[in-house]
């Protein structure tokens, strides 16, 4: 099976329509920044990101009341009965979201006073009450301790595998509970109406530092990767790659903007990815740019010999692209809720990456050779708008 | 050969056996637990030695029959001392030169200005964040937490990794307690307020004591409120002569919290309370007053601490007495506490995710290339068992991102056979022989391979270098399965080729 049969596309020709149509893509990205703004997670932007799943209904209004600054949607589907409340930056350090929880939970489960939460806490303080009243006459030496610590164990182990415990016989009919333990899970514990499935802090110092950790990281890793090409192949390619990587990196902040996704670590992590990606399609051109300039004698342009490149690479770029592509598709649709603005920004940081490899790259590459050798900016100059890669370059390059 | 042999070594890494039942580690965000950036509040410390510096002037400058100087804080690291007016400053330079060798000492108008020196400052800043990083990890061994991770980090921060812990709130309080255990004498209390308590305090005995609050009870040792008392400044006896502490039961069956003193301890005790029978000692734990019961008669090598403490509590607080106090107290710069129940979710969806993705991946793979196809959808076999084999064996940690990082290094090693087999295909439609074809294919790929592979390595480093925790785990999936796949493509694929077109020229049975 094959894609391409013989390609022999002309990319180069079609180079101002891709500029126009990126800068439209970005520009669209600045105007939505300009106007909405970024969706800082809490990573960047500070502040407590709470996750809670609710034992029966969504308390969503109250919520909204309680906290009028914070952000709170549905996490998951709604039959989760999850909840995410973002809060912004407070002006102090300090535990915010623990001491959010701690205050929501007192607040709504006031028939609790005293008692212990079975859908709050976890299974070290079940343990310490267990064995506080002893149901199962082990007395105190350390096996009764460890008799206990199974069962808590146990208990909070199907909690986890539930999410939550709707009804106290969920809890209780955990093997190795005994009726006495029972009576005394019963008497002395209760089940909450929520359970905390994340809880996350991050204070003014920490949130500026990493926004400026990850601006560097991506600064820093794109200059590298052009000093690389720059070394490995020529400055106009390393310049290239460097527009590239911008390039890929702008057009998906501004898919991230038209989506509405958070800007997290876990984004910037896609981000530098797609740097390391956008520049593998480039350097498999370029290997083969150097290749054919050995082989073929008679002068080509740039331009030609881009063109002859892409041409001979096609099928790999298109089969390496739809390849990653088709398993990002897969970790996008059943990753999670965790991962999925991750998988977004991958997923079309590789469409851009191909698309930029065959359109941005050669444009980029074109203008700065005609810059250089001209001294002059180009004015599309009309000898390499259509440089046809004919059979006759082909059977040079076999020979 | 060598092929089987990495293949037998990676699989045996991987299997979960009894004694090691979780041969990948999994991050906080797939196991569940806490992350904690604390910063310690190094500032405390430093006014503590400025504090007894001034203390020890005054000693000084008093037993040498001197008149005693005023000596007030300046700031962290400084205070001043002011003789009385007329008295010369040299006697208490020399005392400075002989006792407070930590501090550069200058003449003003206000008498002498101490300074401590900048590199005894940063190192005791070093020190106190080393100490708090013990008594931290102490505390966690105690808990019996697997596999927690503590350390400094920058000037003055700790990082705290406790992975599978399902009680945060418990143990955030074990963690930031200072548990500054202090015995001190009352001088009089409780009242309702601070000022009454002050109030009450002999006018000549004012700045000697500190007015410490405590809880107030009703006689079933309920808590109904708060009282103040006021105690000596004065701290004889600390936690640092403690041994050892455990809860006991008391009088009607309560929790209460047995004490042992060391050697050096119990003698000082001994003399406090032998000099003090029928007068109250209050025992203070960071700045509160837990208990202060009446002393009976001298006590010298075991007490016991009494207070409103459920099971719970007095187990929790003769832990982080056993273990030791925290040399200044810490803020929390950053929390991320993730639940075993969303561990458990991402974990699910994860993998169902990357298997799907895996699924795709071989199935595109065999379509296309057929033949050839088996042997890549091989290679790329081989190349997740080296991977995960790798990352057991190095005690990486498997996060989340880093399954989708797992998935995505497949999806690049399906690059570097896809970069072959393509470069085979031209030869072959060259007219040359399927041998001279795989020949060429692989050795003209070669230099594209290492170039692809290098770049990408060059951003997972900085992934690296800028990522925590989850992020980290990416680039590390990143870097190992970027190895394995220049290995996998280069050896494994093309040996599989040598093997099956060994003997034969059989150019048009090529399967690619």
């Amino acid at each position: 099976m094959q894609i391409f049969k013989d390609p022999n596309y002309d990319f180069i020709k079609y180079r101002w329509h891709a500029v126009i149509v990126s800068l439209l893509i970005i520009g669209a990205g600045a105007a939505m920044f300009f106007t909405k703004g970024i969706n800082l997670g809490v990573d960047f932007a500070g502040g407590a990101s709470i996750i809670l799943k609710f034992r029966d209904e969504v308390p969503l209004a109250r919520l909204r009341a309680e906290f009028s600054d914070a952000t709170i949607q549905q996490f998951g589907r709604a039959q989760d009965r999850s909840l995410l409340i973002r809060l912004p930056q407070q002006k102090r350090e300090g535990d915010y979201a623990g001491a959010i929880v701690e205050k929501l939970h007192t607040d709504m489960n006031p028939e609790g006073a005293g008692k212990h939460d079975l859908n709050y806490q976890g299974s070290d303080k079940l343990a310490g009450l267990l064995q506080e009243a002893d149901p199962d006459a082990r007395g105190t030496n350390p096996n009764a301790e460890l008799h206990y610590k199974d069962i808590a164990r146990k208990i909070i182990e199907k909690r986890s595998q539930l999410g939550i415990f709707t009804s106290m016989q969920q809890a209780t009919g955990v093997e190795g509970v005994s009726t006495a333990t029972v009576r005394v899970l019963n008497e002395r514990t209760f089940l909450g109406r929520f359970n905390v499935l994340n809880q996350e802090t991050v204070g003014p110092q920490v949130g500026s530092q990493l926004q400026q950790k990850a601006f560097w990281a991506i600064i820093l890793s794109s200059i590298a990767m052009g000093a690389y090409i720059w070394l490995r192949f020529d400055f106009v390619f390393g310049v290239a790659a460097i527009i590239c990587i911008i390039h890929d990196v702008l057009i998906s902040m501004a898919f991230l903007l038209f989506l509405r996704l958070e800007f997290s670590l876990n984004v910037v992590a896609a981000l530098l990815t797609i740097v390391g990606y956008s520049v593998n399609d480039t350097v498999v051109t370029y290997d083969r740019v150097r290749e054919n300039k050995r082989k073929i004698k008679k002068g080509m342009s740039l331009a030609e010999h881009l063109n002859l490149a892409m041409n001979q690479t096609l099928s790999r770029t298109i089969l390496t692209a739809g390849s990653v592509f088709l398993v990002l598709l897969a970790m996008l649709i059943f990753g999670g809720e965790v991962i999925r603005g991750f998988s977004w920004i991958l997923t079309i940081g590789v469409i851009s990456g191909t698309y930029s490899t065959l359109l941005i790259v050669p444009a980029v590459a074109v203008a700065w050779d005609h810059w250089s050798s001209r001294n002059s900016p180009p004015a599309v100059p009309s000898r390499i708008d259509t440089p046809r890669v004919d059979s006759q370059a082909r059977k040079r390059k076999a020979s | 050969m060598l092929i089987v042999a990495v293949l037998v070594v990676f699989t045996v890494a991987i299997i979960p056996t009894v004694n090691n039942p979780e041969p990948i580690r999994r991050g906080l965000d797939l196991k569940g637990g806490i992350r904690l950036v604390m910063r310690v509040n190094v500032n405390e410390a430093l006014r503590l030695e400025v504090d007894q510096a001034m203390n020890s002037l005054r000693m000084q400058a008093s037993t040498q029959k001197l008149p005693v100087p005023v000596t007030r804080r300046l700031n962290d690291t400084s205070f001043v001392a002011t003789p009385p007016a007329g008295v010369p400053t040299d006697a208490y330079e020399k005392i400075a030169g002989d006792f407070l060798p930590s501090f550069e000492v200058t003449r003003a108008a206000d008498g002498l200005h101490f300074r401590l020196k900048s590199n005894i400052a940063s190192q005791l800043q070093r020190d106190t964040v080393d100490q708090a990083v013990e008594a931290i990890r102490r505390r966690v061994d105690a808990l019996g937490v697997t596999e927690p991770i503590i350390a400094p980090e920058a000037a003055d921060r700790i990082v705290i990794q406790l992975p599978g812990v399902d009680d945060p709130a418990r143990v955030k309080d074990i963690i930031k307690t200072t548990a500054q255990l202090q015995f001190r004498m009352v001088e009089g209390g409780s009242f309702a307020s601070a000022q009454q308590a002050f109030d009450a305090v002999p006018a000549n005995l004012r700045g000697q004591v500190d007015i410490l609050p405590t809880n107030r009870e009703d006689e079933m040792g309920r808590v109904t409120g708060v009282e103040y008392v006021a105690v000596n400044k004065n701290i004889p006896v600390s936690g640092r002569d403690l041994k050892n502490a455990r809860v006991q039961k008391g009088r009607v069956g309560e929790p209460v919290i047995g004490f042992s003193l060391t050697p050096e301890g119990a003698p000082k005790f001994g003399a406090l309370t032998g000099a003090n029978v029928g007068r109250q000692l209050a025992i203070v734990l960071d700045n509160k007053v837990v208990s202060a019961p009446r002393i009976n008669s001298q006590i010298t090598n075991d007490g016991v601490i009494e207070g409103s403490f459920t099971q719970q509590q007095a187990s929790d607080l003769a832990l982080i007495l056993r273990s030791g106090a925290l040399p200044a107290s810490l803020t929390t710069l950053e929390e991320r506490t993730v639940g075993p129940s969303l561990g458990r979710d991402s974990i699910r969806q994860g993998v169902l995710g990357s298997v799907i993705g895996f699924i795709l991946l071989v199935a595109a793979i065999l379509l296309y290339y057929k033949g050839a196809g088996v042997n890549a959808v091989l290679a790329l076999l081989l190349n997740l068992i080296i991977l995960l084999g790798m990352m057991a064996y190095f005690k990486a940690t498997l996060t989340l991102p880093g399954i989708a990082g797992i998935i995505l290094t497949l999806g690049m090693a399906v690059d570097s056979n896809v970069l072959v087999f393509e470069r085979i295909r031209e030869e072959m439609r060259e007219g040359k022989t399927a041998r001279a074809s795989i020949e060429q294919g692989f050795s003209r790929a070669f230099a594209t391979v290492i170039d692809t592979h290098l770049t990408t390595i060059i951003s997972a480093l900085f992934l690296f270098q800028f990522g925590t925790g989850p992020i980290q785990g990416f680039a590390v999936t990143l870097l190992i399965g970027l190895g394995a796949s220049v290995f996998t493509a280069f050896f494994v694929s093309r040996m599989i080729f040598d093997i099956v077109y060994k003997s034969t020229d059989r150019a048009k049975e090529l399967s690619i």
